[in-house]
């Protein structure tokens, strides 16, 4: 038995700080072959807290990229599995896991009280969320990404000090049409879209997940990518142009909102604190909403009439048939700007079902503690 | 209308290509021209980093002002694979 400091080895390098590193706490989103890594990265450096979200569940070919992740835990939350292994690696750590998807999960007030989130996720609009929720929040965010031979890692320095560009800055336009292919013309969601299989190894998973910690670790000046070419051993380092018209960031306040923690706000309540502290102001939602819903031959029925309310990505597409009617005959009005008044209307005395609002200055959080 | 010439690469380096192009040209025109003339994967998306500069490109842009006669421009391919978190 020895009672030599287990950080002996940190403290010897020239201004690290341990202190510091056990006051951080770091979101990690996703939970599969980077977030792995980023977590035991995380956990073998003796940060202070890290809390973990995924929505998806332990499938079997997980296990070649996932160094944390075992048999055992096939069916299993990966951000549940993630953490209960992580624990072993330095029990001082303080780890949650949060299972569900982002955009249930992941609130205003997560991103404000936290150091840096890092992304470790698997498409284009986890991506757009958490560079929108960092940006309005003006917290920093490193994105990492892998394909079977790269490791990219991206940071954004969301601070007030800095204009620095976003993930959406330079981010070709197919790829909004990409997004647009899970979506109906109505924006409801696709149904039974077959999602494409990204090869990718236990190599660049390890090295995006270095990376990525060591960019979350070092607070950047400008926004900044790495591409590491692990063939070749070529790496790009590049800084990220500020585009003026950019769809994510452009008239956006870069210094960040007020957070309002409103918890388990109902639409009416919502819209009695808009009237008193931000009247005629409009409401930005995180995400569309169905305001109505009817069909053209039967009207307001008991099946449109459950629509109301409801995040448009909850809905499939297969909603707009009518069973009373027997048609496709059902239209649907998703809007992610409303009034105070159609909150009343829509909601009433239900929870909003969002993760934020804007108001003005205000960042609502609806989210319970 | 004046001339850049250019030296586009892949980011593996590969590939490599001399052009001349108008200034007004983007940087989404040259990623097309390389996408088709070097066979690259059409089901991926690709950004334009100047190397020389150490800028990652605007791809609705024009050149212009983002490069000059002798940079190096390299297609990255926009990595999209990591995990599933939501969405």
């Amino acid at each position: 038995m020895t009672t030599e400091d287990r950080y002996s080895r940190h403290r010897a390098i020239a201004g690290f700080s341990q202190e510091a590193l056990q006051a951080a706490h770091f979101l990690v989103v996703g939970a599969g072959a980077i977030g792995n890594e980023v977590v035991k990265n995380l956990c073998l450096l003796g940060v202070g807290r890290i809390t973990v979200f995924d929505f998806d569940r332990v499938e079997r070919h997980n296990l070649t990229r996932s160094v944390l992740l075992r048999e055992s835990d096939l069916g299993r939350g990966k951000a549940s599995a993630l953490v209960d292994h992580a624990r072993d690696l330095d029990p001082a750590v303080r780890l949650e896991a949060v299972d569900g998807d982002i955009r249930d999960t992941l609130s205003p007030s997560r991103v404000r009280d936290c150091d840096a989130v890092i992304g470790a996720v698997d498409n284009f609009e986890a991506r757009l969320w958490l560079n929108r929720l960092c940006h309005l929040v003006g917290r920093r965010w490193v994105n990492g990404a892998i394909d079977h031979r790269h490791a990219s890692v991206e940071a954004f320095a969301f601070d007030p000090a800095v204009a620095a560009a976003c993930y959406e800055c330079t981010l070709p336009e197919q790829v909004y049409a990409r997004i647009a292919e899970r979506y109906s013309c109505g924006g409801l969601m696709r149904q039974a879209l077959a999602a494409k299989i990204m090869p990718t190894t236990a190599i660049t998973a390890s090295l995006a997940g270095a990376l990525a910690v060591d960019a979350a670790l070092t607070p950047p000046t400008a926004s900044r990518r790495l591409l590491f070419d692990t063939r070749s051993g070529h790496a790009t380092t590049a800084t990220l142009s500020l585009r003026a018209d950019c769809p994510g960031c452009a008239g956006q306040a870069a210094e960040g909102l007020t957070v309002v923690s409103l918890p388990g706000v109902t639409g009416r309540g919502l819209a009695a604190w808009v009237e008193a502290h931000a009247p005629d102001q409009a409401i930005q939602l995180s995400e569309p909403l169905i305001v109505e819903a009817a069909c053209h031959q039967c009207g307001q029925t008991e099946a449109t009439q459950a629509l109301g309310g409801r995040p448009g990505r909850q809905v499939s597409e297969a909603a707009t048939f009518c069973f009373q009617c027997g048609s496709e005959a059902i239209a649907v009005d998703l809007r992610d700007v409303v009034e105070a008044a159609d909150l009343v209307t829509v909601l009433g005395d239900r929870r909003l079902p969002l993760a934020f609002a804007r108001v003005g200055p205000h960042l609502i959080d609806p989210s319970l503690p | 209308m004046s001339e850049r010439k250019l030296v586009v690469r892949t980011a593996d380096q590969t590939r490599r290509a001399d052009i001349q192009l108008e200034e007004s040209s983007t940087g989404a025109e040259v990623l097309q021209a390389a996408v088709t003339n070097w066979s690259l994967p059409t089901d991926m998306d690709y950004t334009l980093v100047n190397t020389t500069t150490g800028q990652v490109l605007t791809p609705s842009a024009a050149l212009d002002r983002q490069v000059k006669d002798g940079d190096v421009l390299e297609v990255q391919p926009v990595l999209v694979a990591g995990a599933a978190a939501g969405s």
